[in-house]
């Protein structure tokens, strides 16, 4: 398990004292609080985002298609499966689709993401062992069976900002995703924001405000050396840490990062985002779209290490029609897809692309039925399937099966990924969450299975 | 024989114990006898404080928001509203759904929002206290004698005695030596400035309460 090494007792004191020696002779007396906000904020070196796909995807649709000229209508006893690409009625091409040099095949709502397949891996046949929304949910985000409905254990951001202990200043975000800690310090606790206002507010400096002239006063008090009193609640860390968080908000609020997130406001940056995610000007910004601009904006102002985000709802089609589950599947691939490129065209400072150092783990918390109901939706189906993208998990391969006869989870040897009718054991999301802790060298042994090392990178 | 040589033994251990156990010296006027710990020997004396840090004893610990919430309304003299109005959970409260653990971590988004809420409650009691004449209805100007008028019109003695009294209020124990003056030198200079502002005479006073509400002293225990 990685460990940060703790920081040294002295470094407060060896801080203070060589910046009242700087301070004196280089920085005219700068408060020492303001010698330390020099410190930039920086990205993490692995990144993480947690994509939710809220209601139940149609993985017909998205990456377990069939060919629909070999699972017809009149095969459909046979097959228990009924592709439905002849009921789009907005145009879309009633096909899978293969882009050249993929191993890839995509169902049609996957739409723009497809070109990425070089960036992915995906994994079939994930047996999810629950049709309930949330336990399928809480069962993704933490890799560990829920309790009826209750998550057990933390979400897997969690673990990971624990584990790595980030120095970002909100090392998590969860975005319209539920967030569990069971065993970390509240430091690796997600802020959890249900609209991108939520955040805007966080970054953004109090609306109450004293005289300029006060204000900087009060700030000069509050920057001025620590005193025995102070210094001794500080000792066992708690004002350590507190000071810490004082200097990153006035480093945030100094940043102006709420403007960052704010992507109404009218500058270079923002003309940018609101320009590459097709973003209107004046906002909603809550979009699928807007969501994944907040993503991408997050991690690469170094604010976070990790984002959780539900992307896109509109999906737990019961009654919907296929153009409908169709249109709400692609509208959230689309949107990743421009995240995706958004990282992929950004360096990252410690060399590469942010995709170099990110992971991407896309998920729904189940599937749904192969066949179309009688009121030409989509039920709940056990049989799932996941997407990882980027950083330490292998490209352009397909990891598990699902069964031709009613999508059934096909049994696979999860030391190789092959076909194992006879002694293979279901894909479960347990192996999923394992398989991205270990993709970043983390301790999986929470979720108690191995990950499936044919995915992994190294 | 044998009674003779058992009574002698006996004789013997009596005289022995007696041996062991010194007499006490009689008390001397105006002291108390001493009294033995019913606890008896307590044992491990506290740690060397270099050992841990230059802490003695436990660890300092944040607040959690229920005390927060209980020392803010305490301190300042009214509670924080929006902190039960969304913020809690935020700040750490536990809800034993998603989250099964306090959370005492002074993170950013706590010294963010804590500071949002002196703001909130500080300047809210500040301009109250500009209406109330008689100084044991005020919190924040409890030591200012008669109604509030010209802050820049109080002695030296004055602003140290309303500091210490705040600092005691709201930290426990209270400003002294350099650090008391640095304190009045900031509230001389926060009053002076907020004399010179249209209605402006709560700010000096909403000033020190920030600073004092922000303090990890205050947050910790």
């Amino acid at each position: 398990m990685k460990k940060n090494d703790p920081i040294p007792t002295s470094r407060r004191t060896l801080l203070k004292a060589g910046a009242g020696f700087l301070g004196a002779s280089l920085l005219g007396g700068l408060p020492f609080r303001s010698f330390a906000q020099a410190a930039a904020l920086k990205p993490a070196d692995r990144c993480f985002v947690f994509v939710y796909f809220s209601g139940g995807w149609d993985q017909l649709l998205a990456f377990d298609p069939r060919d629909p000229d070999v699972f017809t209508p009149e095969r459909v006893a046979e097959t228990r499966i009924l592709p439905g690409y002849n009921l789009f009625t907005d145009g879309t091409a009633p096909f899978p689709i293969t882009p050249a040099g993929s191993n890839i095949t995509f169902g049609p709502a996957v739409a723009n993401l497809t070109k990425h397949y070089g960036r992915m891996a995906v994994v079939r046949g994930v047996n999810m062992t629950t049709l309930a929304h949330e336990e399928g949910m809480r069962y993704f985000i933490t890799g560990k069976r829920p309790i009826g409905a209750a998550a057990r254990g933390s979400s897997t951001a969690t673990e990971v900002v624990g584990q790595m202990v980030p120095t970002v200043p909100i090392p998590s975000i969860a975005y319209g995703v539920e967030s569990y800690n069971d065993r970390y310090p509240g430091s690796a606790n997600a802020l959890r924001v249900s609209r991108s206002k939520d955040l805007v507010d966080t970054l953004s400096p109090s609306t109450r405000k004293l005289d300029s002239q006060i204000e900087t006063e009060l700030l000069a008090l509050g920057g001025e050396p620590v005193t025995c009193d102070e210094a001794a609640l500080s000792a066992g860390g708690v004002g350590d840490t507190y000071h810490t968080s004082r200097d990153q908000v006035l480093q945030v609020l100094k940043g102006g990062l709420s403007e960052k997130f704010n992507f109404a406001v009218k500058n270079t940056e923002n003309n940018a985002v609101r320009a590459f995610y097709g973003l209107p000007d004046a906002g909603p910004y809550d979009s699928a779209a807007g969501r994944a601009a907040l993503v991408a904006t997050a991690l690469k102002l170094g604010i976070s290490q990790c984002v959780s985000i539900n992307l896109v709802g509109g999906l737990d089609t019961h009654f919907g029609t296929q153009t409908t589950h169709l249109g709400n599947l692609r509208t959230g691939f689309n949107a990743l897809s421009l995240l995706v490129d958004d990282l992929a065209r950004t360096p990252h400072p410690s060399g590469g692309d942010f995709m170099d150092h990110t992971t991407i783990l896309v998920f729904s918390e189940f599937a749904r039925t192969p066949l179309i109901n009688a009121t030409n939706g989509r039920d709940h189906h056990l049989t799932n399937s996941c997407l990882l993208m980027g950083a330490g998990v292998k490209h352009n391969m397909v990891f598990g099966h699902s069964g031709d006869i009613g999508m059934a989870a096909g049994l696979v040897d999860l030391k190789t990924g092959a076909k194992d009718s006879n002694n293979g054991e279901s894909i479960l999301p347990d192996h999923i969450i394992a398989t991205v802790l270990a993709s970043a060298g983390l301790d999986y042994s929470i979720t108690r299975v191995e990950p499936l090392k044919p995915l992994l990178a190294t | 024989m044998r009674r003779l040589l058992l009574f002698a033994l006996l004789a013997l251990g009596a005289a022995g114990c007696g041996e062991k156990t010194p007499a006490a010296p009689p008390p001397v006027d105006g002291q108390l006898e001493p009294v033995g710990n019913p606890h008896g020997d307590m044992g491990t004396p506290l740690p060397d404080p270099e050992l841990q840090d230059g802490r003695v004893g436990r660890s300092p610990r944040r607040l959690t928001v229920t005390q927060l919430a209980r020392s803010i309304e305490v301190a300042v003299g009214r509670p924080w509203a929006g902190l039960e109005g969304g913020l809690a959970t935020t700040l750490g409260r536990a809800d034993y759904a998603l989250v099964n653990q306090e959370s005492t971590e002074p993170n950013l988004v706590f010294a963010k929002f804590l500071e949002d809420g002196a703001r909130e409650v500080c300047m809210a009691q500040a301009a109250a206290e500009k209406s109330q004449a008689s100084p044991e209805a005020r919190v924040l100007s409890r030591t200012i004698p008669g109604p509030l008028t010209d802050l820049r019109k109080l002695s030296d003695a004055q602003v140290r005695e309303l500091l210490v009294y705040l600092s005691t209020r709201f930290w426990g124990s209270p400003l002294q030596g350099d650090e008391l003056t640095r304190w009045a030198t900031f509230f001389t200079k926060a009053a002076a400035r907020a004399e010179a502002i249209t209605n402006g005479r709560d700010q000096a006073l909403a000033a020190v309460c920030i600073a004092l509400m922000t303090d990890s002293r205050f947050l910790t225990y």
